[in-house]
């Protein structure tokens, strides 16, 4: 018995001392064998692996691209030991709080050792990654939002085909007359829904001459007169027929963005807020190629002429980790995603607005005049870009209750902004210490 | 035989440290230990650490980079002045009073119904049973689909019998009736529980009712309820502890709508404390959520099991 219990107990701790100094070599930290990208959106990954694996066969690195990744994954990643050498983000709502908590590093550095061209970027989309004077991510496309609209239905209700709306106002008519109740008080057509696949509150009140912070955001203004303005001008849309007959109608819509049901395609809804993706090959193109339609810039109200032709920017930006383990090879991998050719192919393969300079001047972006009108609004002087802080995600989850109750059970938006205002101004004055 | 012996001697004394362990004895013990270690190890790693850590963390402000921050009962006092979190409680308290004791009459009903001999008796048995074992997401996707308002199979036979369907998903009067709808259609395990249960009512107990003229119901009311009164007490205890902690289906069920949709009615307890942590990216916080919970499921259990005395008779 004791003879036993002693041949265990050697076998025991041998195998620990074995195990313990193989897996103790010191960590070198020579050029990297191969570099992790996670893309949290990524309708095409092999297109997008195939993209990387330019870098990776002219560096002699593997590039390993993963995508999409669950929005759940990121956060684990980050504060965990394995995150991806660059992480590429549908927004940049977190990327304040991310880097709050140590998250992502400050790029001034990266761009300095890879090399990037800050003027060649667009303003509007650059300034989404600033907090003041630090760069705290580096847009990669971008996206922008116009009206388009169904020029058959529009010919149907009597309306020009070719003559979108040339104010909120007059949209609001024009929805009027596109939507069609049937039997029983069921919608079989609707005009015009202010927030059909998502809010674009922004949007509107961008439109209206505000948005919900301050230009820096170090002030939360939801309850400023813009504000107020859109979610009025929002509501009548669902006030006409009935909340609840709107809801039921417009239910699902949200589920059916990429199919060919999805209700601008099949002529349920007339007109539609919708980002540039929608001209590009993988939306209408895809799902209903014979769509006969239009685009425009989203009409300013008829109190506000000065927003005329202008937009809000928001969209995919890219960030490095912390904890990645060479900072400089990430550097230079985001230096070589930032280059005008690249940008050029990416964006155009996607559809997505291209933020380089250089690359929107690509024939692709040029050579179709639907696509050009988002490229134009991006580079136009009124447009503004979605401004975030360290708590936007509560903030919009907050805002996302508001525009719920007022848009869809009738609430009155100037309580309810008074409320959210209210709530959230100290929870930005703590989060801005 | 000889350590039979040490230990027929070891359970006869007491526990004295300072009986001197024959060397036999010593070693058995370490060799005990030797053999619980892994278990023992893992506890440690993954239990206890976790629990006492997230103690911790419920008295602070984590930040997953930086050292943390002590910040005392705050936290606990965040608690009382957030709307969210008492619509979260609200929502959750909702689910318990209403779903469990529904879920519990109905499978209870459908046992006695499945108990009765009728040709078919096991095809009826295993049809009841299957939804239980389909994956609780891929259950909550298909309960989107039949609840849909305009195309969705409910509606449509709704329609057919007169009645106008309401918004399922979209109303928030609506949201948390379909969340027990589809609770109720996975109830079979709950309905196999009972059914072991049913067989073990004394026949005898039930012909003699019967020779005395008493009404089915009565034999239901005062024979087959009370007999199976244990597993009603077991069934609402794990009924109540699994509803505290409601988190799947609400997360799956807001489809592409932010967490809480329609207007947080589907915002429970787990839900709050699920965005709050890896969302909002408060840790600390949503720690101390998670020990608020833990009293408050440990209180109910204990008030249930105080007075359960009243209504629970254990067969001899």
């Amino acid at each position: 018995m004791k003879n036993n219990l002693f041949k265990l107990m050697t076998l025991l701790v041998t195998a620990s001392v074995l195990l313990a100094a193989c897996g103790g070599q010191p960590a070198a930290a020579p050029a990297p064998k191969e570099l992790n990208v996670w893309i949290t959106w990524g309708d095409n990954p092999q297109q997008l692996q195939s993209l990387f694996d330019k870098y990776g066969t002219a560096n002699n690195i593997k590039i390993i691209v993963t995508a999409p990744v669950e929005d759940d994954k990121v956060l684990p990643a980050l504060t965990g030991s394995e995150p991806p050498d660059i992480l590429i983000l549908g927004g940049g709502d977190l990327v304040k709080s991310y880097y709050k908590e140590g998250l992502v590093v400050e790029l001034s550095d990266a761009i300095k050792t890879g090399g990037v061209d800050l003027n060649d970027m667009f303003a509007a989309p650059l300034a989404q990654c600033k907090d003041g004077d630090k760069i705290l991510c580096l847009p990669w496309g971008t996206d922008i939002y116009a009206l388009y609209w169904n020029k058959d239905l529009f010919e149907a209700a009597g309306l020009d085909p070719n003559t979108p709306p040339q104010t909120l106002e007059q949209m609001a008519e024009y929805a009027d007359k596109l939507t069609k109740v049937g039997a029983d008080n069921k919608l079989e057509q609707i005009g015009f829904i202010p927030d059909q696949a998502w809010g674009h509150t922004d949007l509107y009140s961008h439109m209206f001459g505000g948005f919900w912070y301050n230009n820096d955001g170090t002030q939360v203004t939801a309850n400023s007169q813009p504000m107020i303005d859109a979610l009025t001008w929002q509501q009548q849309f669902f006030k006409k027929y009935g909340y609840d007959n709107v809801l039921a109608f417009s239910t699902g819509f949200g589920d059916q963005y990429m199919s060919p049901d999805y209700p601008f395609y099949t002529g349920k809804l007339a007109m539609m807020v919708d980002g540039e993706w929608q001209t590009g090959p993988n939306f209408i193109a895809k799902f209903k190629p014979e769509l006969n339609y239009g685009v425009a810039p989203l009409p300013a109200p008829a109190n506000h002429p000065e927003s005329a032709n202008s937009g809000m920017v928001a969209g995919t930006v890219a960030v490095i980790p912390a904890n990645a383990k060479n900072q400089d090879a990430s550097a230079k991998l985001l230096a070589w995603m930032m280059s005008p050719d690249i940008i050029a192919e990416e964006m155009c393969y996607n559809a997505n607005l291209p933020t380089s300079k250089k690359a929107a001047q690509d024939k692709c972006f040029t050579d179709n005049p639907k696509f050009k009108i988002f490229v134009d609004l991006m580079g136009s002087k009124g447009s503004s870009y979605v401004v975030t802080t360290p708590i936007s995600l509560e903030f919009n989850d907050a805002y996302s209750l508001v525009e719920e109750k007022v848009l869809h059970t009738g609430a009155d938006p100037k309580t309810e902004l008074d409320q959210l205002q209210s709530d959230f101004a100290p929870k930005l004055e703590a989060a801005l210490k | 035989m000889a350590e039979l012996l040490e230990i027929k001697e070891l359970t006869k004394r007491k526990w004295n440290f300072n009986t001197k362990w024959s060397r036999r004895t010593r070693q058995n013990f370490w060799l005990g230990v030797l053999f619980l270690s892994p278990w023992f190890i893992g506890f440690i790693l993954f239990t206890f650490y976790p629990l006492a850590a997230s103690l911790v963390y419920s008295f602070s402000e984590y930040h997953s980079r930086k050292p943390l921050v002590w910040v005392g009962l705050d936290n606990y006092k965040t608690m009382f002045t957030d709307k969210l979190f008492w619509v979260s409680l609200w929502n959750t308290l909702y689910m318990v009073m209403f779903a469990v004791p529904i879920t519990l009459i109905t499978s209870f009903l459908c046992a006695v119904l499945l108990n009765l001999k009728v040709t078919g008796q096991s095809i009826y048995r295993v049809i009841y049973f299957l939804p239980s074992i389909v994956p609780t997401v891929a259950s909550t996707l298909l309960w989107l689909w039949i609840l849909n308002p305009q195309a969705g199979v409910m509606n449509t036979l709704l329609g057919h019998l007169g009645i106008n369907g309401p918004n399922w998903l979209s109303d928030p009067n609506w949201s948390k009736p379909s969340l027990i709808l589809l609770g109720m259609w996975g109830m079979g395990s709950t309905i196999i529980i009972y059914l072991s249960g049913l067989q073990d009512v004394p026949i005898s107990l039930l012909e003699a009712a019967e020779l005395d003229g008493a009404s089915w119901l009565q034999r239901l009311r005062y024979i087959t309820i009370p007999m199976v009164s244990p597993i009603t007490l077991f069934n609402l205890i794990t009924g109540m502890i699994f509803m505290f902690q409601y988190f799947a289906q609400a997360y799956v069920f807001r489809g592409t709508q932010g967490l809480g949709s329609p207007l947080n009615s589907t915002l429970f307890y787990s839900v709050y404390l699920f965005q709050t942590g890896f969302q909002y990216l408060k840790i600390g916080y949503a720690s101390a959520m998670a020990w608020v919970l833990f009293l408050i499921i440990l209180g109910c259990t204990i008030l249930l099991l105080k007075i359960s005395d009243r209504f629970t008779y254990y067969a001899g």
